[in-house]
């Protein structure tokens, strides 16, 4: 009998497919990262939990893979973004089903660049404290705030134009 | 566009501070005074109004889409364990 995949891989399965877009593809990411996990335990410092260093494992693996991809259209998340929102005199109609909404979040969300894409997916999808997703990237506080909320415009970006029709 | 003579004392400083401050808003690391301030504006600003509108839907969504994987994945388990 096969085990049950434990909370563990479940949750980091969550988090590498959010961040493949493929099933088979966060699968092998996630038997990647445990094995890595397993033949490096001794270098594991016990100065995160475990489950951090995992994630940055399967993180990294993810990362690596797409690298190998051709790149798709990003979305930008230069600074000034928000100022470029700041013109806008009314209040969006929603016209997005819920279902539709997800989809437009999806496909904003895979649209992040690499480095930005980690945090909103940590922090805003799979609610982690900013302190352990900022750990798990191997970021400080700060910077890790700052990618974190140039996402998070971005991604309202292109919820923004879907709620208004611009992206028809 | 809302014209300058419109705009009670202290608007601008306000957009300013709500620009400034809208992501510990949006974490709820902002003190009662600031968010105080900041929904006051928000209410008066049309563009923050949205902005801040929007942004609080797309964290309903994202945390939506955690949820239906993380209920995605736990099917997936139980399906294992059923076939097991």
């Amino acid at each position: 009998m096969t085990p049950a995949p434990s909370k563990m891989t479940r949750t980091s399965y969550a988090v590498i497919l959010r961040f493949t877009g493929e099933s088979a593809e966060a699968e092998e990411v996630v038997q990647e990262a445990f094995l890595r996990a397993w033949r490096g335990i001794d270098r594991f410092e016990r100065r995160s939990q475990f489950f951090t260093w995992l994630y940055r494992i399967g993180l990294n693996e993810a990362k690596r893979r797409a690298g190998r991809r051709p790149p798709a259209e990003p979305l930008s998340v230069e600074e000034g973004a928000l100022e470029q929102t700041a013109d806008f005199t009314h209040a969006p109609e929603p016209r997005a089903e819920q279902h539709d909404l997800r989809e437009v979040l999806e496909r904003a969300v895979r649209a992040l660049p690499e480095g930005y894409r980690a945090p909103l997916i940590l922090r805003d999808v799979e609610g982690l404290s900013t302190d352990h997703a900022a750990e798990i990237m191997g970021l400080k506080q700060a910077a890790f705030k700052s990618r974190l909320h140039r996402a998070r415009l971005a991604v309202r970006d292109a919820v923004d134009a879907y709620l208004t029709g611009e992206d028809a | 566009m809302r014209r300058l003579r419109d705009m009670r004392p202290g608007f601008m400083l306000d957009h300013m501070f709500t620009r400034r401050h809208l992501a510990e808003y949006l974490d709820g690391e902002l003190d009662a005074r600031g968010r105080d301030r900041l929904r006051d504006h928000a209410h008066r600003c049309p563009s923050c109004h949205r902005l801040v509108a929007t942004l609080v839907q797309m964290l309903d969504g994202l945390r939506g889409l955690g949820q239906a994987a993380a209920d995605g994945v736990a099917d997936l388990g139980l399906r294992h364990r059923a076939s097991a």
